[in-house]
């Protein structure tokens, strides 16, 4: 019996042991940097060839891979415009195996937009994201010289601009507030500067950008269409480095460097234009112009220890505009966002990362404007204090899991006025707008699992809630992707995703001057809410060297906010008073087909959509198009790489005309002699017409050369660009009037942009 | 000097828009309807004007070319019905005829009337009980200037006590002549031609805003109005209230709203709230309060 027991002990120990030695894994875990700069490369790939698994790097460049043991493993670190490296390892212990890739300049420019693995569009679980590597978007046309993340975010299927001369995109037919747009994690209410020629994003300043339109992953929310992750340069920590550019309208400057060799870093980038000082001689007199906008990013880096770095992050941006004839039209807008980011990331061990972020934040726009002898002015403040903190955890090669915790504590101000215009001081006394104060809390969780070789998921969970002293919304919202390899280069996905909104700002739909105003739930206004479902089939050929994907998605809005018909903001009043809600229906298919590599890279992408609304006090309570419903919209993208000195670009862009109210009959009321008699106008619906439709050709040719000032070599590029290269007449909006020759009524179109040739100089050293 | 003339280029056309008519066909053509506008007064032949809707990128035309000529107009009280003949007044200040339907007994406090317009193969129906209340005027008192909605105005300070217990719409009325001199203050439509002569004629100046009684039921209502034609010191007028049903309040409230967001380009657009099915108008009611003689204190600013 003795005999027996021990005779199980050893055998049980030997299984155990051999238990262990079968299952025993290790940690290979690091980050990823540029060689020159000691940026982190964010989204590269880390991949194990014989095991056909790998992952990517996080947002500050780390990874971490849980495998079984083996005598020797091939380990490929790439990343897109870099060469690729390959080590060759022992892995029978943990190893932490930091990586610095060198810029691959010998290979031909290669398109602007891409996944950080060849065919990571097809293996990843995550649909709806693209990631953007900003270096490459200086290669496209843009507009006055000036690269843009924003214009080339609105060149991707499901993402579509405003009107000319408007801000803000619109993702899958949310509006434009649907779109949480971050800046290192401090959001940014409005993105753009003013009219949307240039988004407040100076690229020069900029390491990454991830845009996701679907699928969301828990740890985003806050917005139901969109988020635009974006993520500053850390600063070069080998040595000092600028760069500068003057343009026709902006130049701009940034310089970065080491405080302490590879420990320390900073960078410094702002722009500014100079319209304002150049346009001052030719203004005629008693007309009075001005614009200029300005933005300054900032960024201090420390690596504080081994597994400890601290980031300080600043972002501020200004737009002054005004304009004013001596009779007749009138607009001062104003506005600005600024940003401070402290975070910290501290390694507990191989496994598990954590982000911490402390963020302040400041919104104000005020816009005044005075049409047809009736003056308007909205304002909104925002001020925000938040903290994050994150935690990822990379078990195994199955799992990446991320949770955490997000709190903000919001300040917001918003009034509106809209009256007859009068001599006297008819703007808004600001300083005396009530203050509303409330919270935003979300807990969340989220699971990356590779299932098998062909199946894998995402799925999450995330709580957020608001909490004022007036009402508390609570809500649980579920996140599910679901990826099915079909072939080695193919796969299906699917998601659906719940979210919630507790902003939201309220659209203008007739003023020519964008006259949107931000409000926060309140016990009137319940929390936006959508949910989205999408499926896509992703394919890429001729060994990734085309990619190729059709997504399919479907999305309820609930909660939608409005003005009513006749509505006039009223200074005593709440704007949340003002209100009408509604629903929302989006639908549609996006086709999107890439070529990666060669002398010609670009894409082609195609949006068929349809978006509707329905309000119970709007249109009799009949469904209507949503105003930015748009059918048809397509970009075609191309880069062509001349020699290594000269690139072409050209962007073509077509979308269906945006819907507007048209009466479609006039009627006379009163014969009798009154301040009412005249014609009214009979609407057969809301949005029941579309203007013209809108497209353009942008065309850029960049000439590259390097050069030697003072005996020091440095990199200089000339741009010549041309901004609606047929200068066809846009519609910014349309307006009716009585033509008093032919005695009738007239529609007019007002149009922006003409065609406008830029040549700026950017130099680099 | 090339660098100056260029930036000069590039700000001329970015501070200028390029603006160009443009023709919008919509995707099917308006079928043209119906605008009834009805208001009976008691003690007053009924009147009502019936006309068609033009599509909106018509050219304007005179009333009578939209007149739905040949529409058959019947009004039945009591069982009795009637059929409203076509008849016409002469606007001297625009020389054109206005024309309408007419006819039958005065209308009567207290009663109920039952419209039926056929025209062109379609019906319309609507009814209306004529049981508001007169109000009484307490007061009119001058006012050099007051503001609205739609401005600074000059006017009349109406004061008048509202009868608790009930929903009530109060509208202005001006009884008064007028000449070329005392015209509209601010035209709605063109005055094309002016057939006085430089005579005096009657008019009636309504007020285009309609006053509910919501939240101050029962109490003492001040309402600022503006009045539509000009005035020297001395003119005489004569002033009263309407009492209008709920149907006309609506409708006029909407045609108000409509006509801010006409004016005022950050105003949403507003429908006109019919109260006829498958038409666009009214027919309702509207009693009048006794007259109060009103004599301008002084010329208009």
């Amino acid at each position: 019996m003795k005999t027996s027991s021990i005779s199980i002990v050893f055998l049980l120990s030997g299984l155990l042991s051999y238990e262990s030695v079968a299952q025993k894994k290790y940690t290979l875990s690091g980050t990823m940097k540029d060689s020159q700069t000691g940026e982190a490369l964010i989204g590269a790939t880390v991949y194990i060839t014989s095991m056909r698994k790998g992952t990517t790097t996080n947002n500050y460049g780390f990874y971490s891979l849980t495998l079984p043991m083996q005598d020797s493993i091939a380990v490929v670190f790439s990343y897109l415009g870099y060469q690729p490296q390959i080590k060759k390892i022992y892995f029978n212990n943990n190893l932490e195996l930091d990586i610095e890739l060198v810029l691959n300049e010998d290979v031909l420019d290669e398109v602007v937009i891409e996944a950080q693995r060849s065919d990571e569009n097809v293996q990843r679980a995550q649909m709806g994201v693209i990631d953007i590597p900003v270096t490459r978007i200086s290669e496209l046309p843009v507009i006055l010289g000036e690269t843009d993340i924003l214009k080339v975010v609105q060149l991707l299927p499901g993402v579509q601009s405003g009107n000319e001369g408007t801000t803000g995109f619109f993702v899958r037919g949310g509006n434009t507030d649907q779109n949480l747009v971050q800046l290192d994690e401090a959001t940014v209410y409005n993105p753009n500067h003013l009219f949307g020629l240039f988004s407040t994003f100076n690229s020069r300043a900029l390491n990454n950008v991830t845009l996701i339109k679907g699928g969301f992953p828990a740890q985003y929310g806050g917005r139901l269409s969109s988020i635009l992750d974006v993520t500053m340069k850390e600063g070069n920590n080998r040595e000092v480095r600028g760069s500068g550019g003057i343009g026709l309208i902006t130049s701009h400057l940034s310089l970065e460097g080491p405080l302490r060799k590879e420990k320390a870093s900073f960078i410094v980038s702002g722009r500014r234009t100079y319209i304002d000082l150049l346009a001052r001689p030719f203004t005629a007199k008693g007309n009075r112009s001005n614009y200029h906008f300005y933005d300054i990013n900032a960024k201090l880096n420390w690596q504080a220890g081994a597994n400890d770095k601290l980031y300080l992050s600043y972002f501020t941006g200004r737009d002054n505009a005004e304009y004013k004839e001596t009779v007749g039209i009138f607009y001062k807008i104003l506005f600005g966002n600024s940003t401070a980011t402290l975070r910290w990331n501290h390694l507990f061990g191989q496994k598990l990362f954590l982000n911490t972020s402390v963020i302040y934040n400041q919104y104000d726009q005020n816009i005044e404007t005075v049409q047809n002898n009736s003056f308007s002015q909205v304002f909104s403040g925002i001020n925000n204090i938040s903290a994050k903190t994150e935690f990822q955890y990379l078990p195994n090669l199955h799992h990446s899991i991320r949770f955490g915790a997000h709190y903000t504590n919001h300040e917001f101000l918003s009034k509106g006025k809209t009256e007859a215009q009068s001599s006297g001081n008819q703007s808004l006394n600001i300083g005396s707008i009530p203050s509303k104060y409330f919270d935003e809390l979300a807990f969340y969780v989220n699971d990356e699992i590779n299932i098998s070789e062909n199946v894998s998921t995402s799925l999450g969970i995330r709580a957020p809630a608001f909490i004022s002293n007036k009402v508390e919304y609570f809500r649980i919202e579920p996140r599910a992707t679901l990826k099915v390899s079909v072939t080695p280069t193919s796969s299906i996905k699917g998601s659906y995703t719940l979210m919630n909104q507790f902003l939201h700002l309220v659209p203008s739909s007739t003023a020519s001057v964008p006259t949107n105003v931000w409000v926060p739930s309140s016990l009137r206004t319940k929390p936006q809410l959508s949910e989205q479902f999408a499926l896509g089939y992703f394919n890429n050929f001729d060994q990734n060297k085309y990619e190729a994907s059709i997504e399919f998605y479907y999305k309820t809005m609930d909660n939608q906010v409005l003005f009513p018909a006749g509505n006039q903001l009223v200074e005593n009043f709440d704007v949340d008073t003002a209100l009408v809600y509604g629903k929302g229906w989006s639908k549609g298919v996006e086709f999107f087909l890439r070529k990666n590599t060669g002398r010609l890279t670009g894409w082609i992408s195609y949006t068929l959509s349809k978006t509707d609304q329905q309000f119970a006090d709007l249109n009799f309570g009949q469904k209507f198009p949503f105003q930015y419903d748009r059918r048809h919209s397509v970009s075609l993208v191309g880069t062509y790489s001349l020699n290594k000195r000269w690139t072409l670009s050209s962007v073509f862009v077509y979308s269906s005309g945006n819907a507007f109210t048209l009466p479609v009959g006039r009627i006379n009321v009163a014969n009798g002699g009154s301040l009412f008699e005249g014609n009214y106008f009979i609407y057969e619906g809301k949005n029941n017409a579309r203007l013209p439709s809108y497209h353009r050709l942008d065309f850029s040719a960049t000439y590259k050369k390097r050069r030697k000032i003072f005996g020091k070599e440095y990199d200089s590029e000339w741009i010549f660009s041309f901004y609606n290269l047929y200068s066809r007449s846009n519609p910014y909006f349309v307006y009716l009037y009585v033509d008093h020759n032919e005695n009738k009524p007239k529609a007019k179109q007002v149009s922006l942009l003409p065609i406008i040739p830029s040549v700026s100089y950017n130099f680099k050293f | 000097m090339c660098m100056k003339y260029l930036a000069w280029t590039i700000l001329f056309l970015l501070a200028i828009s390029c603006q160009k008519d443009i023709e919008i066909k919509p995707d099917t053509a308006y079928e043209e309807q119906l605008f009834i506008e009805g208001i009976l007064y008691p003690g007053k032949v009924p009147r009502i004007y019936v006309s068609r809707a033009l599509p909106f990128f018509q050219p304007e035309v005179a009333p009578q070319e939209v007149f739905a000529r040949g529409a058959v107009v019947i009004l039945t009280n009591r069982g009795v019905a009637l059929t409203l003949q076509a008849d016409s007044v002469f606007d001297p200040f625009r020389c054109r005829w206005i024309p309408f339907y007419q006819g039958g007994a005065v209308a009567q406090q207290g009663e109920t009337y039952d419209l039926n317009i056929s025209y062109r193969g379609k019906s319309y129906a609507a009814s209306t009980t004529i049981n508001q209340a007169k109000v009484n005027i307490s007061s009119v008192e001058y006012t050099e200037e007051f503001f609205d909605v739609y401005g600074g105005h000059d006017g009349v300070v109406i004061q008048l006590q509202d009868k608790a217990g009930e929903e009530n719409y109060y509208r202005f009325q001006m009884n008064r002549m007028i000449d070329n001199d005392r015209l509209h203050a601010h035209t709605l439509g063109d005055v094309r031609s002016d057939c006085t002569n430089g005579n005096m004629f009657p008019i009636t100046d309504l007020g285009r805003t309609v006053f509910s009684d919501e939240n101050i039921d029962g109490q003492l209502l001040i309402m600022a109005i503006e009045v539509s034609f000009e005035y020297k010191e001395g003119d005489s007028t004569w002033i009263f209230m309407q009492s209008l049903d709920k149907r006309t309040a609506q409708f006029y409230k909407s045609v108000d709203s409509q006509l801010e967001s006409i004016f005022n380009p950050f105003v949403e657009p507003v429908f006109i709230d019919s109260q006829i099915d498958g038409a666009i108008g009214v027919f309702g009611s509207a009693v009048l309060s006794d007259s109060v003689l009103f004599i301008y204190p002084q010329d208009n600013p």
